[in-house]
């Protein structure tokens, strides 16, 4: 018992230690980093369009998973084609196996040249780009939850509300999904705590420049691409100072959503009748 | 308006198994040709390279080899507090102390992989600064670095494991005269090993695919075998990030999709024997007792 | 003992036979030494870097060199903090970080020149036009005789030493426009221009071959000759740096670099060989 309690103190103190450690960085931190410019070689530190890529590009590409998503539950549960129901349900467990890397390579050299030479949408690298791989990397995280709140709920109210004479969509739509918002709400945040960081996708695939995107085919950098880029410049130059601030602004979103998804995939428990 | 929802049910489910298709068949197409020899060793011998006799210029083996390394390693630095945690979590989830912890494992589990690697970064130059000025990045500090990534998997996997058997289990088990400690290990562990050893593969998965976390930590792009664990190595989803981005030959861009196409294999076997695994649960003696714990597959 | 010495003997003799005596007679200092030797930075030299290494590892497996990209930051930063035992800069040092107590060996001229898709028909570009290009003025590759196509901006990342001598050369100290996408190497601007016919960007002169086109700058062609001789203006040096004075392995390692061997794995990835500093 001893060493349960050791290890679980150990893990304790070493999540402490992480955020201590981008503590000061934040504290100290002048205003200069919370600006929209990055130029370097102008002195310009700013990183709120990162911050704005990042959450463009979660956000949009939540909110579409999030559609298709909807629409893949309901394939499950409603669908005559067994075999095609497990399939799917395999599939999405083994999307959720794939590195993230081979989605990036596949997008670099298929969806990319796509885009480029078919569509003549700029270089291709772009917030679409990234947009479209982040979708089938946080798809499968927020179907799986979907699937696991909401068969049960099928299985305990489909027979009594098709005697009530409504049609297995009206099940879903009407009777099923209202039961179980709140819960959908915790899925689909978990999903955008994915899209916020991931790292490969958008570095492969978004372009990397420092800008507000003024449309989806535009290049964007996100927080995280950016920390994999600036990582390399002198240390306690500016440059290199930014990279903690993105680092704690990453953290505390991660950890802020991570607690409210908690939070609302728990009320489940609470709101279910036995 | 009910209707729709059934339309679009469809489109979108043929839409994903299409475009799934599209991807893996992409790479297939363009991984399969690549798999020779020549792919693994370049232009070395294949058996002086195996050895590390030689090194080995222009090919995946040694990147093989290291991902290996860094996953066996991460996976031995996890597996115990990982195991030891979820025990401790389960004993008694509704304790202050436990609460708080299991918050802690999951913000912990959210957090993102660059995070990590960043972490670790730091970690090394406060360590050099300070009381171990030879501290490097390396192999070590790779391995560590993914074993916080994994760990909450293996905790959160073994929690469930544990809360999902029976509670007249560890009753009947005190009943008999057991100690806590021999109701846990002779009773709850071996009914749950199932559980955990899907947990441990998820880890496993998750600890080969990682690349931001050995990008800043120790991955080099050539390095050879892995010499030791306070040297620098080659991994696989470095080397596909690395030649995608920047081949200079088309033997290189050969040399990422076979990269692709060996870890792709490599997730794909850890799924396979992972849905075994899981099917062989469902069907103990026990069943599946409760349908709503924590999904492990995905997070 | 005495036969496993005598074996290796064997062996040198024979790699002696085998290949030319001058190879051999450079690398023999690697004979004796093992251990790691770990090397980071400008991604310009990695191509001579791992010419190098190839030959000494191939020479003596018990030597291992690991070659990591990441710009000159990168090379600067970890040789500082000694994580490496060299770290290239394809820029001189700064003044702040000479004080860090750097030793630099430069060992080749390169120069830093535009590259575009070789599909592009536009040949020669100005200083001004380049300027103009990389503000975000001229948008349009019409604006300079090609086809109608929107120029696609490509710079790098802010620890390029490629990126601060072009900067501060070619453009002269102009802002940057904020929509050019960035990238990490020498090696992915290549690959990235080379794939968009809409491209532009610039990279390490050694760099251009068949995959990309450089076009003319005020009518110069940026071949290394001409980088050589000053004609071509953007040019710059391509350093190691060791953190005071370099270990026994690392001073081999550079030894080999500035040999005649060395000059020939410079001479192949495109750069002029400069001689040791006396």
């Amino acid at each position: 018992m001893t060493l349960v309690v050791t290890s679980g103190l150990l893990l304790f103190a070493l999540f402490c230690f992480l955020i201590w450690f981008s503590l000061p960085v934040f504290f100290t931190e002048t205003t200069s980093v919370f600006s929209l410019k990055w130029q370097p070689e102008q002195g310009h530190f700013g990183i709120l369009a990162m911050v704005f890529g990042t959450l463009l590009l979660a956000f949009i590409s939540t909110s579409v998973a999030f559609i298709i998503a909807m629409g893949l539950n309901s394939f499950c549960l409603l669908s005559r084609r067994r075999w095609l129901v497990t399939l799917l349900r395999t599939l999405l467990r083994f999307m959720a196996a794939i590195p993230t890397v081979v989605y990036g390579l596949a997008a670099l050299f298929l969806l990319l040249p796509l885009l480029r030479n078919g569509l003549q949408l700029g270089s291709g690298y772009s917030l679409f780009a990234a947009v479209c791989m982040l979708i089938l990397l946080i798809l499968p995280v927020i179907c799986v939850m979907l699937d696991n709140i909401t068969a049960p709920l099928w299985q305990q109210y489909a027979l009594g509300a098709q005697a009530l004479g409504f049609s297995p969509e009206q099940i879903y739509m009407q009777v099923i999904l209202p039961h179980c918002r709140v819960n959908i709400g915790g899925a689909v945040l978990l999903g955008f705590n994915r899209a916020i960081g991931d790292t490969m996708l958008p570095l492969m695939l978004a372009g990397n420049a420092t800008q507000l995107p003024s449309g989806v085919f535009d290049a964007i950098r996100s927080l995280t691409a950016h920390i994999a880029l600036v990582i390399a410049t002198d240390q306690g130059s500016e440059a290199y100072n930014s990279l903690f601030a993105a680092g704690m602004l990453l953290l505390m979103c991660s950890a802020c959503i991570c607690l409210l998804s908690r939070y609302l995939m728990g009320l489940q428990r609470l709101g279910q009748p036995e | 308006m009910s209707r729709l929802i059934g339309y679009w049910g469809r489109l979108c489910a043929l839409f994903i198994i299409g475009i799934m298709l599209t991807l893996i068949g992409f790479i297939l197409f363009k991984g399969l040709p690549t798999l020779e020899l020549s792919l693994f060793f370049g232009d070395t011998a294949p058996l002086a390279a195996m050895m590390g006799l030689q090194p080995v210029w222009e090919g995946i083996w040694p990147a093989c080899v290291g991902t290996l390394t860094v996953v066996l390693c991460s996976v031995s630095l996890a597996s115990v507090p990982g195991v030891a945690s979820g025990i401790w979590l389960a004993s008694a989830p509704d304790k202050p102390a436990q609460k708080v912890f299991g918050l802690a494992v999951d913000i912990l589990a959210g957090i993102p992989s660059i995070l990590m690697g960043l972490f670790g970064f730091s970690l090394i130059l406060l360590l050099r600064g300070s009381f171990f000025p030879q501290a490097n990045a390396s192999l070590l500090l790779a391995s560590f670095c993914l074993a916080l990534l994994i760990l909450p998997y293996i905790a959160c996997a073994t929690q469930n494991a544990l809360s999902s058997l029976p509670k007249q289990l560890s009753v009947t088990g005190a009943a008999l005269g057991m100690t806590q400690w021999q109701v846990t290990y002779r009773l709850l562990l071996p009914q749950a090993s199932s559980g955990i050893m899907s947990g441990l593969m998820l880890a496993i998965g998750r600890a080969a695919e990682d690349t931001a976390v050995i990008m800043l930590t120790g991955a080099v792009a050539n390095a050879g075998l892995p010499g030791g664990l306070l040297q620098r190595f080659e991994a696989l989803p470095f080397t596909i990030f690395y030649y995608s981005a920047q081949y200079q030959s088309q033997q290189e861009l050969n040399m990422a999709f076979g990269a692709a196409l060996v870890l792709l294999t490599v997730t794909s076997i850890i799924f396979t024997l992972l849905a075994a695994v899981s099917r062989r649960r469902n069907r103990n003696i026990f069943g599946s007792a409760n349908s709503r714990k924590r999904n492990i597959y995905v997070r | 003992m005495m036969f496993k010495t005598c074996s290796v003997r064997l062996m040198t003799i024979v790699t002696l036979l085998i290949s030319s005596p001058l190879i051999a007679d450079e690398l023999s200092p690697f004979d004796e030494m093992s251990g790691q030797l770990n090397i980071a930075g400008g991604t310009a030299h990695i191509p001579v870097m791992k010419r190098a290494a190839r030959q000494i590892m191939g020479h003596n497996p018990d030597i291992r060199i690991t070659i990591a990209g990441g710009g000159s930051g990168v090379g600067v930063q970890q040789v500082a903090k000694g994580l490496v035992d060299i770290g290239n800069t394809g820029r001189a040092l700064k003044n702040k970080e000479m004080n860090l107590g750097l030793n630099s060996f430069a060992f080749a001229i390169d120069g830093v020149a535009v590259i575009i898709h070789p599909d592009n028909p536009v040949n020669d570009l100005s200083q001004q036009q380049i300027i103009e290009i990389y503000q975000g003025q001229i948008t349009n590759w019409r604006e300079l005789g090609g086809q109608d196509r929107q120029i696609h901006l490509f710079s790098r990342d802010e620890a390029s030493g490629t990126r601060s001598v072009f900067s501060k050369k070619l453009l002269k100290g102009a802002q940057l426009a904020a929509n050019a996408n960035i990238v990490p190497s020498n090696g992915a601007m290549k690959t990235a221009v080379s794939q968009d016919s809409g491209a532009i960007g610039y990279s390490s002169v050694g760099y251009i071959d068949e995959m990309v086109k450089a076009p003319t700058y005020n009518h110069i062609m940026p071949t290394q000759e001409a980088c050589a001789s000053g004609e071509y203006p953007v040019v710059r040096r391509l350093y190691m740096n060791t953190k005071g004075a370099p270990e026994e392995l690392t001073q081999a390692f550079i030894d080999y670099i500035y040999s005649k061997q060395g000059a020939k794995h410079i001479q192949a990835s495109g750069y002029i060989a400069l001689d040791a500093k006396p």
